[in-house]
């Protein structure tokens, strides 16, 4: 076994995903179940191998020339937003009353 | 008059010589899915004012006598994960039930200005998480060959669009088989270009160093001509490459002295149903007499594939999902009291469980410790990989595998996870690679009577050589019927006749070649 319930719990928080009574039971068993899967991973000897990040060959950073473009319009953005105000994106309060963090 | 069995090249020569009119072919698409999609579900959404907005342009360009483009009135579906200025971009979940694209992706728009006539957007696995439509959040897609059976996936309903006949060619992408293992379900072709052909631009991202958007098309002459009108360097994805390649131009060229590769071990697999093995034995003695020479290969890295997929994967899905954030767009938590709940809440309901899961997983195998036994030697496998397909490509100029272990399996006949994964086995390889691969129908299978198909691969940037061999078997199969029977239980308009390629075949099914019976097992096939 790979994680625990407490170490579900924590990658949930992290991926800040909230979890529901009895996800947590699944969730470890599938989860464990697939890296156990993953295990030939961590059987090759892969010593003075170099990692590929990518699948171009030769491609390294691909830098372009900096120069201010029309882009999408603020209205356009914020059209898409549940809540906005004054142009802008209008969360709930992150200080004070009703943060639990 | 129904023109969806028409090739791309049969509608451009119609409209020139005015046998019918864009409108015309928008109607009767339309008339079609309506008719078939009820059964299907292959889209999520029509998009009819803008396909009778485009077809309005293409026929007044057309008037004032200008030429038709390359996919002049070619009706054409969208993968849902493609932004489409107009139309909701969903990827099928509820986190974008409500989000309408205020900008379009640059493949889509490479089809448009080609003269495409755009109808929809199609179904797939919620944000291209699967390997069989199922876990859409506006439910199932249906196989038109048999509708107790799953389209594949991700991409099922571009799959599905394609074979049902509602479209002439539908868009997908794929990250580890998401168009190849949906096209051999549904017996269409099935084409993901090498990475970088394409645009990524407004197509949302899964596993970006996997990604890869590319076509479905009942000929391999319509995809050539799609995949003509949509490659090329753009701007907007700093990873895209101008491959200097027209493929249509490789339809046709044959395959004298080409050396295509077979990987023995793949087409032996454990695991490999009777009717596909046969299909490969037989299309390889076919291009054999065709003057292709055939040279047993090996890919000795193939198995650690599928690990390395299953863990670079999620960690870029981890990744490409963190920024759904519930705030700037996408499904908002209506109880969360602060910030914090926000987010977690939004996301736990905004996500499907397989999301979740894979979001999960992503932050796991990235985490400190866990990364250097995980992430870092599947970016070394990587390597291994891409060498030993370097290695092949320096012996042969394209391989054949087969694109899946097995035909279309049922509804719920692969339940957990893992087994699920395992349905992509001959697919990823080249997504962990970079490398083109296309999928191509060869018939039915007698025992199942379900499509059979095989995996064209070429060496990167040399798609034209998968051109190449899938047009020359193509034309070994010249009976194999593209669109399958009408079972929506409504007598279909009568099909329509035409010059091109695809048009001479109707709705009857055809059996392959050879075939036994066909129960394999999606756990065995690993080479």
């Amino acid at each position: 076994m790979y994680l625990t319930e407490e170490d579900v719990r924590e990658i949930a928080a992290y991926t800040r995903i909230a979890l529901v009574d009895g996800e947590v039971t699944d969730l470890k068993s599938d989860l464990n179940a697939i890296i156990e899967t993953l295990k030939p991973i961590t059987q090759y000897d892969l010593s003075g191998v170099e990692p590929t990040f990518h699948p171009i060959d030769g491609l390294s950073n691909v830098m372009r020339e900096d120069v201010i473009k029309p882009s999408m319009l603020r209205e356009t953005a914020l059209a898409l937003a549940t809540s906005t105000e004054n142009g802008q994106y209008r969360i709930p309060t992150i200080l004070g009353e009703g943060s639990n963090r | 008059m129904s023109y969806s069995n028409l090739s791309i090249a049969a509608i451009r020569a119609g409209l020139a010589t005015r046998q019918f009119s864009a409108e015309e072919l928008v109607q009767d698409a339309l008339n079609t899915i309506n008719i078939r999609d009820k059964v299907i579900h292959a889209f999520i959404e029509l998009c009819p004012e803008l396909a009778y907005r485009a077809a309005e342009k293409l026929d007044a360009a057309l008037s004032a006598g200008e030429a038709p483009p390359l996919l002049a009135g070619a009706t054409i579906g969208y993968k849902d994960n493609m932004n489409l200025e107009g139309t909701h971009t969903t990827c099928a979940s509820k986190m974008l039930e409500n989000y309408k694209s205020p900008f379009t992706a640059t493949c889509v728009t490479k089809t448009l200005e080609a003269g495409a006539l755009p109808l929809g957007k199609l179904n797939m696995d919620e944000f291209a998480f699967g390997s069989s439509t199922e876990t859409s959040y506006f439910g199932c897609t249906h196989n038109p060959w048999d509708l107790e059976r799953v389209p594949g996936g991700s991409s099922g309903g571009s799959a599905a669009a394609v074979a049902a006949g509602m479209v002439t060619v539908a868009l997908g992408s794929d990250t580890g088989g998401s168009i190849r293992q949906p096209a051999s379900f549904c017996g269409v072709v099935g084409f993901k270009p090498t990475y970088g052909v394409i645009s990524r631009y407004g197509v949302v991202g899964f596993g970006s160093s996997l990604d890869q958007a590319g076509v479905f098309g009942r000929s391999v002459a319509n995809v050539a001509e799609t995949i003509d009108a949509m490659s090329g360097k753009d701007p907007l994805d700093c990873m895209s490459q101008d491959a200097h390649a027209v493929y249509s131009s490789s339809v046709g060229a044959g395959v004298k002295g080409m050396r295509i590769g077979i990987v023995r071990s793949y087409v032996d697999a454990d695991g490999i149903s009777p009717e596909i093995h046969n299909a490969l034995e037989d299309a390889i003695s076919k291009l054999e007499s065709l003057g292709a020479v055939i040279t047993e290969v090996e890919l000795p890295n193939a198995k650690a594939a599928l690990s390395a997929y299953h863990v670079i994967g999620p960690c870029e899905a981890f990744s490409n999902l963190s920024r759904f954030d519930g705030i700037r767009y996408g499904y908002l938590s209506p109880n969360a009291r602060n910030l914090d709940e926000l987010y977690e809440q939004s996301r736990a309901q905004g996500f499907g469980a397989e999301a979740r899961r894979r979001i999960m997983l992503g932050s796991y195998l990235l985490s400190s410790g866990i990364y250097e036994q995980y992430y870092l030697p599947a970016q070394k496998v990587r390597t291994l990989i891409t060498q030993d397909y370097h290695q092949v490509f320096e012996q042969v100029d394209a391989l054949l595998t087969p694109t899946t272990a097995r035909t279309a399996f049922k509804f719920g006949e692969i339940a957990d996870p893992v087994s699920m994964y395992l349905s992509d086995i001959f697919t990823i390889p080249i997504n962990i690679a970079g490398n083109g691969g296309m999928s191509l129908p060869v018939g039915l299978g007698e025992e199942s009577g379900l499509p059979v198909s095989v995996q064209v691969i070429g060496p990167q940037f040399k798609d034209e050589n998968i051109f190449r061999v899938a047009a020359a078997l193509e034309a070994c199969y010249p009976d194999i019927a593209r669109i399958a029977p009408d079972t929506s239980g409504t007598q279909q308009a009568s099909q329509a006749g035409g010059s091109a390629q695809d048009s001479q075949v109707g709705g009857s099914g055809q059996s392959s070649p050879q075939g036994e019976s066909a129960q394999a097992s999606p756990e065995g096939g690993a080479a």
